[in-house]
């Protein structure tokens, strides 16, 4: 017995309009002559024997045919001994001569081999056989295994030249996504496309927004996604980080089906880091507080560590095993006039930090009715309300449980919250991460509404206008508050509240006309011609007061009128296009394309506001040539090129001007400030991408392989321009500054590589094995920088000519200064003084006092040999981009189970491990790391002997990259240095995933049609020699990438579910 | 459907296609703020443009990170323990990532930027139809507080990049030191203008708190003083030049003194005639680097805050300080300094008046609560005093010094006229014979608290780097307790490293060298 959820979703495969088209196309109309006769029948699947609606029997030979009805049944006139062909989407053909039967019924086999898979290629579909570009897809099952709350996940490691790094772990989280490398200094992305509608202008609050947080997953037919100029120059200006078109179920001609699916399960936190409990905590503190320039740091209740607890576990405080569930249920079907699919869901999910949950209701409609024979017409509706706790990410409460003491206690006895009460004024006053988590309010609301309608309009055959016309409705909301408290000696003495609504409408209107005929049953021909428009507009309001009544009034209404402050804005940006599409192929063989663009936009000045976007393509499918036609372990061969240029708009709203905000002073009621530095001058992102590939199957499609090798280089590389201080101008927070122009700074090359193999490695009668493999290898250098040759400056990193961006720049640490021969070198072995840093010129005095180096200092490498430690001895510390990316899924099916196992790997990046800093630093007062005790330990080569004799100290763990604990902070040893740098690379088990499909006839009596039940483990295991919670650390900002600052980590994910379905 | 209406409904469509939006569909101008494109048409225009120089965020880090702690931690006159960056000035180990210097650096820019963009927005866009004088007045007004900015950073750096138009560093951002004494030149250029150009008085239209031509005259004369021993010695043209331009503010402005100093700081007196350039803070702005913060270094509890949040910092007088106050001199004492005792009748006065019960700290800048002030909003990051960078007494002192110039005493009616106006209002006795030491101990308590100290160290290190060093480190730059009036000095911070000559110049902040090698290199002479 066949899988038949797994079927129902084949036939969904490819979107019903494609079907329509090609059937369409097919059916030309000619005279037919002879004597005819009615042939009547049934067309089923075999995979459960239901009917097949919308079946198409056509003459061999001729273009004349006809579909089968509601009830799978046809009708049609034929001429004895002429060939009928019974086709349907995701079945394969089948042929049977007519011999004088009047009645043929035929039972389909399902096709394996998606031969006539359709890809979704903007403005209009093509089959997979045909595409040009360079184009991956994913399909329902990947996104159905994958059990993600956000459809990206389920992308990871599938798509090949596609990085996709989680921002934050918590639910709902932002996920950065990159094809084919960077293209931008600044934050870029590619082009998300819903059913033909471009996700833009949605109100975002709370910290960044993913645009896809709404999409229900099994709401998703298929994710094509576009990669290379070729492919994405389409969509112009738009499409130059790749364009990922997402493509929802919609109905198709069948019986009406139910579909209901539930999963429930839990989340965990995968790994703990080693802090010091707190007897280790109290040793440490009384080791160091004998150290030089300590001593005032007595703690009485530390006096005998042995005799202490473990003291509170922040960590274990913190997190929790987080339940979530979800419900969808889809209602879908049709006839040949209208098709209906209706589903709506509910997810809920908490996250695995206190104060963390993502909880999503949606609701889909798609509906298409072939309104008479030359209209169509048809829309997608999705309603959205997500409603979010943000609290643990915005007040930053993972950072906090690792900086808190173990001596801490969550609450003391009385109730009250724990906090420190030392009254040693140098600890520094840190809150109580669970109190923070759980008092704080951090709730966004989001409420969306994504339409669009269409209408097809056909001419005469192959002549077809699609009208479309969309609209993005989209409010959040964020409501703040922190209410007063006291934990221990701090005190917030006032409840602070604000909220921020925003709304924005996208509006777009798009038209455009196609063409297809094949000419001389030999040229094919499809031209396509269009004109787009958009508008977006949103609006803020803001507000916030202090000195709340009541904690359980926490509106802005609540607050001190008096501290009333409000902030409203609005904003609007328009987009125009014109674009045109030409693909021909000749005998099957040899298919071109050409793509133009004319893309106009309101953010540059007026002479920079229009652009020409462009591509070529061809394909050559080599299994259609002479000399491959009779090899039959070649079932498809086909060689790529392509070659475009896309411009990217980078920038912001009227980035060409300098505005002015209204402030108060002083001197007049009101003044008008000059906000930033505007740049008429600016100009889009050119890119010209050359692209070569190579697909191909065989082996009786049991090997299926796709491998892309490009190059792109982009010029005019935009960003705001990292200037030094004395430009008056920074980037983002500074107030004061001037906001930094956007300037054209440089040009950059991505290069790299990508391979996906599909195999059946096993194919038995009750057994299959399927592995899918994907390996991508980009290499991102920058070519030119326009800024005198300045580096641009990231917070730890370095963006230079020569190399790829956001390097990571710092000290090397070559250890401690641990014995005199580090300090005076020794004249006979040639080996000098280590170098110091130096203040006004001088280097610093190597001594046991303040303001001097002394043993247990680190020692930083020299670069340029000049004897002092000053900025010219930074040196590049490795990349934050990985080198490699791996996928690699593997399918089991046996009788009815099928088991699902997935990996992915990401090689060869650099992660700054920013917790460490204070966590290894014995001067801080923070909570430790258990590595700290590890700290350079001082001793007396005679004991009698002087302690700040630099002859008479020395190390004994001299081995050791911790610094001693002396109380001075001259040597700055915890400036930024490879000590902290490490190792990303990870192989993480993404996905194991179980399921059962019970047989069809036990169903069968208690009418159900198919029941499926699973189990799936995410983020099962992950191996890595990094120390921290993940490695995986996204970043909208190229320029600063690759920081672990505690940031929300991913979970790991039991999940159990069951889907059922119901038919006629 | 026919063929027909096919064709036309085709023909319909495609036309349809390829028509345009209306050509202004891309026009999208600013919807919420105004465009510098359509700005600076009108004398109400420029006005509204230098206005936002006198204050607000691009002056609050500054006041916050560096105005005391600079101007008076470092030179001696406070100090703040639990503060990193307080203590590496206490202990003269500042390094180039020290949290104040990168204030100051960066603030003083942020200052010079908008001055500058707004200097070159009047001088392209304004249109011939306002009044030459309006536009010239408020050139003025910016090139006066950028000269201020300069006068700040040749003090504290000598060489720096002199920065005049901010659109160029977006194409060459690598720009070289320039030589102190160009900066010093520009400052003069930059206020020589503002002095012709700012009208005399605070006339009808002259709005009260903007800068005039007396306020520009007397910072000339103390940057021409300042700048008179940068070549090693005074110089006499320069003294010349500061005794011209002090002593037309003495004489000529009608300004006086107020009577009660205590009042200056007071903020019913915000618009003092004494207060020649003061920051014109609105207590409104309550973010965080966007007001005044100085009530963040109060270390008085939360009776005399502003809403009801105590300070953080408790900022205090060091023991030299304190022992620089004689026994009479108790007017500029006690409202400078809260001792042990002090009864304060402004502070918390609905509450009945405040007595300090710390050791000692902080008290000008500290002005107490809402009530107090009689304001709506007030937090403690936006205090409505308008603290003054250039007061009148301050023109009189440099007068007096610049007719003293490189004598060793004098007797000069004028000098001891101003010399003495400034004691008498601190209750003190008149004197007939002036020196050198006696005007530096005169700044230094009229002025402590308001970062001057360490710009009269400076200026005295050009000429007298010896008995600048001394001074430094002569006193005891320690915290002390205080009970019955006897003061007992406590510990140091930290071991304070003995001061050189290199200690009057702050380093160039470190991230500032990497971004910019060239900063580290000679300075080169500045093309005027």
């Amino acid at each position: 017995m066949k899988l038949k959820s797994s079927v129902s979703i084949k036939w969904l495969h490819g979107g019903l309009r494609c079907l329509i088209v090609i059937v369409l196309m097919n059916l030309f109309v000619l005279p037919a002559f002879g004597q005819k006769i009615s042939i009547t029948g049934v067309v089923k699947s075999n995979a459960d024997g239901t009917t097949l609606i919308g079946a198409t029997i056509h003459i061999k030979g001729t273009t004349s045919g006809t579909i089968t009805d509601q009830n799978g049944a046809y009708l049609l006139q034929v001429e004895n001994g002429e060939t009928l062909v019974f086709s349907y989407i995701g079945f394969e053909p089948q042929e049977i001569k007519v011999q004088g039967q009047k009645f043929i019924d035929i039972t389909l086999k399902e096709d394996t081999k998606s031969v006539d898979e359709v890809v979704v290629i903007g403005y209009g579909s093509v089959k997979r056989k045909d595409v040009t570009g360079s184009v991956s897809s994913v399909g329902s099952d990947d996104i159905r295994q994958s059990q993600s709350v956000t459809i990206e996940q389920s992308l990871q490691g599938r798509i090949p030249g596609m990085v996709i790094q989680q921002v934050s772990g918590q639910p709902g989280g932002d996920v950065f996504v990159q094809i084919h490398g960077t293209t931008g200094f600044s934050a870029s992305g590619p082009l998300y496309v819903l059913d033909g509608v471009e996700l833009q202008g949605i109100a975002s609050v709370g910290g960044g927004t993913n645009p896809l947080a709404g999409i229900n997953p099994s709401d998703i037919e298929s994710i094509d996604v576009l990669k290379d100029a070729s492919a994405t120059a389409i969509y112009g200006s738009k499409g130059t980080d790749g364009v990922i078109i997402i493509t929802t179920k919609r109905g198709r001609i069948a019986p009406p089906k139910v579909e209901y699916q539930f999963s429930t399960g839990f989340q965990q936190l995968t790994k703990k880091l080693p802090v010091m409990n707190l007897r280790e905590y109290a040793t440490f503190v009384n080791e160091r507080n004998a150290g030089w320039g300590w001593g005032f740091d007595t703690r009485p209740e530390f006096s005998n560590p042995k005799y202490l607890g473990k003291g509170t576990d922040w960590q274990d405080e913190l997190f929790r095993n987080a339940p979530s569930s979800t419900h969808t249920l889809t209602v879908s079907g049709g006839d040949a006039r209208t098709q209906y699919l209706l589903s709506g869901a509910s997810q809920s999910e908490e996250g695995i930090a206190l104060g963390s949950k993502f909880d999503r209701i949606s609701f889909r409609l798609n509906l298409d009715n072939k309104t008479t024979d030359w209209l169509k017409i048809g829309t997608s509706l999705q309603l959205v309300n997500i409603d979010e706790n943000k609290n643990s990410t915005n007040s930053s409460v993972i950072r906090s449980a690792l900086e808190q003491t173990p001596d801490i206690e969550v609450t003391n006895a009385d109730g009250s919250w724990g906090g420190s009460s030392s009254t040693v004024g140098w600890v520094a006053q840190k809150v109580n991460p669970y109190a923070i988590a759980l008092i704080n309010k951090d709730k966004v609301n989001r409420k969306q509404v994504f339409g669009n309608l269409y209408a097809e309009i056909t001419f005469a055959k192959g002549l077809v206008l699609r009208n479309e016309a969309a609209i993005n409705f989209s409010m959040a909301t964020e409501d703040v508050y922190e209410p007063s408290y006291t934990m221990g000696n701090l005190e917030k003495l006032t409840s602070e509240g604000s909220s921020e609504s925003k709304q924005g409408v996208y509006t777009s209107i798009k038209n455009y006309i196609t063409y297809s005929h094949l000419f001389a049953a030999k040229y094919s021909l499809t031209a396509m011609a269009g004109h787009e428009a958009s508008l977006e507009k949103s609006e803020r309001l803001y507000a916030s007061r202090t000195g709340y009544v009541s904690d359980n009034v926490n509106v802005i209404d609540g607050g001190d009128p008096t501290t009333a402050i409000n902030e409203g804005s609005k904003d609007h940006k328009s987009s125009e296009s014109y674009f045109g599409r030409l693909n021909v192929g000749i005998n099957d063989k040899y298919l071109i394309t050409g793509n133009i663009r004319e893309d106009g936009s309101s953010m540059y000045a007026e002479n920079n506001r229009w652009i020409l976007s462009y591509s070529g393509a061809m394909a050559w499918k080599l299994n259609n040539e002479n000399f491959l036609k009779g090899v039959s372990k070649v079932n498809e061969l086909k060689l790529r090129l392509g070659y475009g240029l896309t411009n990217r708009q980078a920038g912001r709203d009227y980035v060409y001007t300098s505005t002015l905000a209204t402030v108060p002073t002083g001197v007049s009621t009101t003044a008008q400030l000059t906000q930033n530095v505007g740049n008429p001058d600016l100009e889009w992102e050119q890119t010209k991408n050359s692209s070569i590939g190579l697909d191909g199957t065989f082996f009786n499609w049991r090997l299926n392989f796709a491998v892309d090798f490009y190059l792109k280089r982009t010029n005019g590389l935009a960003m705001q321009a990292s200037l030094p201080m004395y430009s008056g101008t920074a980037i983002g927070y500074s107030p004061g500054s001037l906001d930094a122009p956007w300037v054209n700074v440089g040009s950059m090359e991505n290069k790299g590589f990508d391979i996906r193999i599909s195999t059946t490695n096993i194919k038995g009668k009750d057994f299959t094995w399927k592995t899918d493999m994907t390996i991508s290898r980009n290499i991102n250098k920058v070519l030119k920088l326009n800024t005198d040759g300045a580096p641009i400056m990231g917070d730890y990193s370095k963006t230079v000519v020569g190399r790829s961006v956001g390097d990571f720049y710092g000290y090397v640490v070559e250890g401690v200064f641990s014995s005199s021969v580090d300090v005076y070198g020794d004249e006979e072995k040639g080996i000098k003084p280590h170098a110091r840093p130096s203040k006004n010129g001088e280097i610093l005095l190597f001594a046991n006092a303040s303001g001097s180096i002394w043993y247990g200092d680190l020692m930083y490498k020299d670069m340029d040999g000049n004897g002092i430690i000053d900025e010219n001895d930074q040196t590049y510390l490795g990349s934050p981009v990985p080198k490699v990316q791996l996928g690699l899924n593997n399918t089991f099916t046996y009788k009815n189970f099928d088991l699902n196992v997935f990996f992915n790997a990401s090689i060869g990046n650099k992660v700054f491990n920013q917790l460490r800093v204070n966590a290894e630093n014995p001067i801080s007062s923070y909570g430790y790391f258990r590595s700290l005790s590890n700290y350079a330990k001082l001793a007396l080569i005679d004991s009698e002997g002087s302690d700040s004799d630099p002859y008479n100290v020395y190390v004994t763990n001299s081995d050791t990259d911790i610094p001693g604990v002396r109380n001075d902070q001259t040597n700055e040893n915890t400036r930024f240095s490879d000590k902290y740098i490490e190792d990303g690379s990870f192989v993480r088990c993404k996905n194991i995933s179980l399921g059962y499909t019970f047989s069809e006839n036990l169903l069968k009596m208690a009418h159900i049609n198919s029941l499926r039940v699973f189990t799936s483990v995410t983020n099962a295991f992950i191996i890595t020699k990094y120390s921290g919670m993940d490695p995986e650390i996204g970043s909208w900002d190229p320029t600063n990438a690759g920081i672990d600052n505690g940031f929300y980590p991913q979970s790991r994910r039991f999940t159990f579910g069951v889907n059922i379905t119901l038919s006629k | 459907m026919k063929l027909k209406s096919n064709i036309y409904y085709l023909a319909l469509a495609v036309a349809g296609l390829f028509a345009s939006c209306s050509k202004d569909f891309l026009d999208r101008a600013p919807l919420s703020e105004i465009s510098t494109e359509n700005f600076y048409q009108t004398t109400s225009d420029l006005k509204l443009a230098t206005a936002a120089l006198y204050a607000g965020s691009q002056w609050a880090s500054w006041t916050y990170n560096s105005y005391l702690t600079i101007g008076d931690v470092m030179s001696g006159n406070m100090v703040l323990g639990y503060n990193d960056d307080a203590v590496q000035l206490n202990t003269f180990s500042v390094t180039g990532e020290n949290g104040a210097v990168i204030a100051n650096w960066g603030d003083m820019y942020k200052v010079i930027a908008h001055c500058n963009t707004t200097i070159n927005s009047i001088n392209e866009k304004t249109p011939e139809s306002v009044p030459e004088a309006d536009k010239n007045a408020a050139l003025s007004e910016a090139r006066f507080i950028r000269g201020y900015a300069y006068y700040n950073l040749a003090l504290l750096w000598g060489d720096v990049p002199i920065i005049e138009d901010n659109n160029t560093l977006t194409t060459s951002p690598l720009v070289s030191l320039n030589l102190v004494n160009d900066v010093y030149q520009f400052v003069v250029n930059d206020l020589t203008f503002a002095a012709k150009n700012l009208p005399a008085a605070i006339g009808s239209d002259w709005e009260r708190g903007r800068v005039t031509s007396w306020s520009a005259q007397g910072l000339l004369g103390k940057v021409y003083l300042s700048w008179s021993g940068l070549s090693g010695e005074r110089n006499q043209a320069l003294l010349d030049s500061a005794k011209l331009y002090a002593g037309n503010v003495c004489k000529y402005s009608g300004l006086e003194l107020m009577d009660n100093y205590a009042d200056l700081f007071k903020t019913a007196n915000n618009y003092n005639d004494e207060a020649l350039f003061a920051l014109r803070w609105d207590p409104s702005v309550g973010g965080w680097l966007e007001g005044n913060m100085l009530q963040i270094y109060s270390s008085g509890g939360t009776e005399i805050s502003a809403d009801g949040q105590a300070g953080w910092f408790s900022i205090m007088p060091t023991y030299d300080m304190f022992l620089q106050y004689s026994a009479d001199d108790t007017i500029r004492r006690k409202a400078t300094f809260m001792l042990k005792g002090d009864y304060y009748a402004e502070l918390n006065a609905a509450g009945g008046g405040f007595t300090y019960t710390g050791d000692a700290g902080l008290k000008k800048h500290i002005i107490g609560t809402k009530k107090d002030n009689n304001v709506s909003i007030m937090t403690l990051t936006s205090s409505a005093e308008h603290n003054a960078l250039l007061r009148l007494a301050d023109v009189y002192l440099v007068y007096a010094e610049s007719i003293l110039g490189n004598n060793e005493t004098t007797t000069d009616a004028d000098a001891l006229l101003y010399f003495n106006k400034v004691r008498t209002r601190a209750g003190l006795e008149t004197v007939v014979s002036l020196n050198a030491d006696a005007l530096l101990k005169e700044r230094r308590i009229e002025f402590a608290a308001e970062s001057q100290y360490w710009p009269d160290l400076v200026s005295l290190s050009y000429y007298n780097p010896q008995k600048a060093i001394d001074l430094l480190n002569g006193g005891e730059r320690v915290n002390f307790s205080y009970s019955d009036g006897v003061a007992t000095p406590g510990d140091p911070f930290g071991e304070i490293t003995p001061a050189t000559i290199n200690s009057f110049k702050l380093p160039i902040p470190s991230s500032e060298i990497t971004a910019n090698p060239k900063l580290s290199k000679a300075p080169v002479p500045y093309s005027f």
